[in-house]
């Protein structure tokens, strides 16, 4: 069964776009995607605070579907990856659920039957 | 004499799942420090609160929100 993820990644704002997406590769081939994720390059930022002593940040959002057990060892080789100041991988929960019953619910039970968390 | 009942600000832009992406209407529910803002003061449903409380945390650890603002050194 694969899960929709949702990965931010913040890369050393030093990279050039040529190296960001070099490393791309190499962290999603880990995954051994069928398709190439969905990125989204937001850019150089400034960061709300210092990471390892940087002020700016190079962001990208990648989206992808993947089975839970492949996670971990991406998660180890993006770690081990000096480029990436920080990384984080969650549940995709920005579209709504496919799978979410379809027929109408009283409105007094909405909230007892929408899953807010992961 | 009654207190005017707050509405939910994010219930009423349609707004389903809150994004922890989206920094700057995060921000919005922030106080000057950087805290949460509690509920009672926004008036945020406790559905929305929720989520804000998970997007805001996601957001300051992807270094979008700062954890504390005006603290120097």
């Amino acid at each position: 069964m694969t899960r929709q993820y949702e990965a931010v990644y913040i890369f050393d704002s030093a990279l050039d776009e040529a190296a960001i997406s070099q490393h791309l590769e190499g962290f999603h081939t880990v995954l051994g995607l069928p398709e190439s994720p969905a990125l989204d390059h937001w850019g150089k930022r400034t960061l709300a605070y210092p990471l390892r002593n940087h002020e700016t940040g190079y962001y990208v959002i990648a989206r992808f579907e993947t089975p839970p057990e492949t996670l971990p060892e991406y998660e180890r080789a993006v770690k081990l990856s000096d480029s990436v100041l920080r990384f984080m991988v969650v549940a995709n929960e920005g579209t709504v659920r496919t799978d979410a019953p379809a027929q109408d619910v009283p409105a007094d039970d909405v909230s007892a039957s929408e899953d807010d968390d992961e | 004499m009654r207190r005017r009942q707050k509405t939910c600000t994010i219930c009423e832009s349609g707004v389903r799942v809150v994004d922890y992406k989206d920094d700057r209407t995060l921000s919005r529910f922030l106080t000057e420090r950087g805290k949460i803002l509690p509920s009672r003061l926004s008036g945020t449903c406790a559905r929305h609160q929720r989520q804000l409380s998970t997007a805001i945390k996601r957001a300051r650890e992807l270094a979008l929100l700062p954890y504390i603002k005006g603290h120097s050194g």
